[in-house]
């Protein structure tokens, strides 16, 4: 049995221990979408530009029926080699459905080992989500998964203030073989609010979001990533590392409303 | 979602239920004596959606030669198995049998486990080693567990570290483990991601296990570790957790670290995202769920584990002639609850005696009414109606509801009362058995 120390709870990170426990993850939908989807989200079709992206090679994974749109679990993987010269280079994610379609931009780099992330995401309905991504030799690759999204008493979420804002909490692998890949677990507490919802007294309550978040490892860029309004409150990132040596990976946090905040882990590579 | 303002119109939407299964029972089916006598519908799981589909078929065509196949000769609700363990009420109050089924309603009841299912010969193995055969089959077989997707949560852990998610003996090691639980203890509760069985019952637990303790051990805590940021009517439990219990219950959200990624039942001890270990001495883990086996077996179910189904009639959408209803299906937005099954059961098993006597099914409309008791004297609802819209299910705008925030405690009182009116009477509808008797 697996040993565990201390959670990070608070501004500064400590080490998290483990290596990856079973993720309670849903099962991929059923219904694959036709890649072309992304012909009808206009940033998206702003990024192509004239590039003919290449249909599969990128699995989403979601609940093929979800009741809480505010919060859908959403896994990304890019089939894909991580290695100098070859790898996954951005990766690009829509809810096409959405009134402001953006999602997140999520930047690699070949010491992330894997092109892949789990996440929870808002969704305005039923719709596609779709997902780009750029190689470091500048191929596109896509893919688009359905979603459906029903409305129920049953599971309706009362609209709860976010309590110990700009909390983070991270977890890294304890100690990984050199060249293995481990997850890495990131959450801060934001309400992530869209500026598209108003609050009792029917004032629109402004647009506040989580941006940009960064993760480095020993001052060199793992992964960096953009959040937009279709990112669920609380905005929650695994992702993975594959360091070659020990050291301590580093992340940063900053909002829009102009609040940063950091955390540390260490790992320990043998 | 909008509160239901007043009890009256709650009390008509209760009220349709019944009355949605009257009008079923009123619009007399022109039956086709030959084709409906000659037809054998089986009929696989005996608790609210079977045993209502197994009565129901025999109601709509009394012809139908119709088999109920369940192992239990005395079956025993999940609904109320909370108020059990806060003690309200005995095990026994929880069972019901099946000799109304058979000696009123015609149904065969067969007491034996469905092993396997021939979907070419149209034939159902059971444990005894025989074969039924049959033209229609109805699964409502619940649901089981992901043994295992939860690390360390196994078989082997469950007899340490109860789920109780199915009423039996599980339940009653939970109360035994309560009882012998020291006073100044602490109850923990892992909470499962959507979609689940009862999505109201783990926070209904924590209820009436605060009642009992604050009654029998005050000294002790709960802290009910969630894999999710929200829940079913959860403003009407925090505010009845905080009128009834102070802050003797301890709800994580997934976004304070409560979601549990590892079970070590030996130890009484979970971990969670994070890293946090956190020990119990009474540990009840709710497991991640799939549809019962005997829809992977008859290759109904898909990869997510559950059963999708034609929205109308609930006859599987990947094996003609197998219909399956209750927790085991891909509703959504209908909670996997007993309520629902067993209007799930209705309707299918009027599509069914539709379909062979040669009709086209009828428009369906499904409702819904969970009860969840917070403390004795402290019942809250949500209520909801649904139909097929474009194809898909929904829940019917402003059909339901739930109850008010901040009603006086007379209001509360009432509904506690009409949840066990509810009890008596769903539980009479599905087997007719009547309380104590």
């Amino acid at each position: 049995m697996k040993k565990a120390v201390a959670s990070v709870r608070a501004w500064a990170g400590r080490r998290g221990a483990l290596a990856l426990a079973a993720l309670l993850m849903a099962a991929p939908a059923s219904a694959a979408r036709s890649p072309e989807s992304w012909d009808r989200i206009a940033p998206a079709r702003e990024l192509l530009g004239d590039a003919k992206p290449r249909a599969g090679g990128i699995e989403l994974r979601l609940p093929a029926v979800t009741q809480d749109g505010s919060s859908v679990p959403l896994t990304v993987r890019v089939d894909h080699p991580m290695e100098e010269g070859n790898f996954v280079e951005a990766l690009y994610l829509f809810a096409s459905g959405n009134p402001s379609p953006e999602l997140a931009e999520i930047r690699f780099t070949p010491l992330a080992g894997e092109a892949r992330i789990d996440t929870r995401i808002r969704l305005d309905g039923s719709q596609t989500v779709v997902a780009l991504a750029r190689t470091s030799r500048g191929e596109w690759l896509a893919g688009a998964r359905e979603v459906r999204v029903t409305v129920s008493g049953c599971n309706s979420r009362s609209a709860g203030s976010v309590e110990n804002l700009m909390e983070v909490r991270v977890r890294a692998p304890d100690r990984l073989r050199a060249g293995q890949t481990g997850d890495v677990r990131t959450l801060i507490n934001h309400p992530m609010e869209t500026g598209l919802r108003a609050d009792a007294e029917g004032r629109v309550i402004p647009e506040r979001i989580v941006r940009t978040f960064r993760v480095e490892f020993e001052g060199r860029t793992v992964l960096e990533a953009r959040y937009y309004r279709a990112m669920a409150a609380n905005p929650y990132l695994l992702f993975p590392v594959a360091p070659e040596r020990s050291g301590t990976l580093s992340f940063f946090w900053k909002e829009d409303a102009g609040e940063s905040v950091t955390a540390e882990a260490s790992i320990r590579v043998s | 979602m909008k509160a239901i303002p007043g009890i009256s119109r709650r009390e008509a939407l209760r009220l349709l239920g019944v009355v949605g299964a009257g009008s079923l029972l009123g619009a007399a089916l022109p039956l086709k004596a030959r084709s409906l006598g000659s037809a054998r519908v089986v009929v696989v799981g005996g608790g609210f959606g079977g045993a209502t589909a197994a009565k129901y078929l025999k109601r709509f065509a009394p012809s139908l030669d119709v088999t109920l196949v369940e192992p239990q000769r005395r079956f025993y609700t999940c609904p109320f198995t909370n108020l059990y363990l806060g003690g309200l009420r005995d095990f026994e109050s929880l069972g019901h049998d099946y000799r109304q089924l058979t000696d009123h309603y015609g149904v065969t009841v067969v007491h034996e486990r469905a092993e396997a299912v021939d979907t070419e010969r149209k034939e159902i193995r059971l444990s005894g080693g025989a074969a039924l055969s049959w033209d229609r089959l109805v699964l409502s077989p619940g649901i089981d567990f992901r043994w295992g997707e939860l690390e360390g949560y196994d078989e082997a852990a469950a007899v340490k570290a109860p789920h109780a998610w199915k009423a039996g003996p599980q339940t009653m090691l939970l109360r035994r483990q309560l009882e012998a639980m020291p006073d100044g203890g602490t109850f923990i509760l892992v909470a499962p991601d959507n979609p689940f069985r009862c999505p109201p019952g783990p926070y209904e637990r924590v209820s009436m296990i605060a009642h009992y303790l604050r009654t029998e051990k005050p000294r002790s805590k709960i802290l009910l570790l969630d894999a999710k940021d929200s829940f079913s009517k959860q403003g009407l439990f925090m505010e009845g957790w905080k009128e009834n219990y102070g802050d003797l219950i301890e709800w994580v959200p997934r976004s304070s670290d409560g979601r549990v990624l590892r079970v070590d039942a030996g130890r009484l001890e979970v971990e969670t995202e994070f890293g946090e270990i956190h020990r119990a001495d009474v540990l009840n883990v709710v497991p991640p769920q799939k549809a019962g086996f005997i829809a992977e077996r008859a290759g109904v179910a898909d990869e997510t584990g559950w059963v999708p189904v034609n929205p109308k009639t609930f006859e599987s959408t990947r094996v003609p002639g197998i219909y399956v209803i209750g927790d085991a299906t891909q509703a959504a937005p209908m909670p996997k609850s007993g309520f629902v099954a067993n209007t799930q059961a209705k309707i299918t098993a009027r599509a069914i005696a539709a379909d062979l006597a040669g009709k086209a099914p009828p428009d369906p409309k499904w409702a819904n009414t969970c009860y969840s008791l917070i403390a004795p004297g402290w019942g809250i609802t949500v209520a909801g109606v649904y139909d097929v819209h474009d194809g898909n299910l929904r829940e019917v705008p402003d059909s339901g509801g739930v109850s008010p925030l901040g009603a006086d405690r007379s209001f509360r009182a009432r509904e506690a009362t009409y949840a066990e009116a509810w009890y008596a009477g769903i539980a009479h509808d599905t087997w007719g058995t009547r309380p104590g008797a």
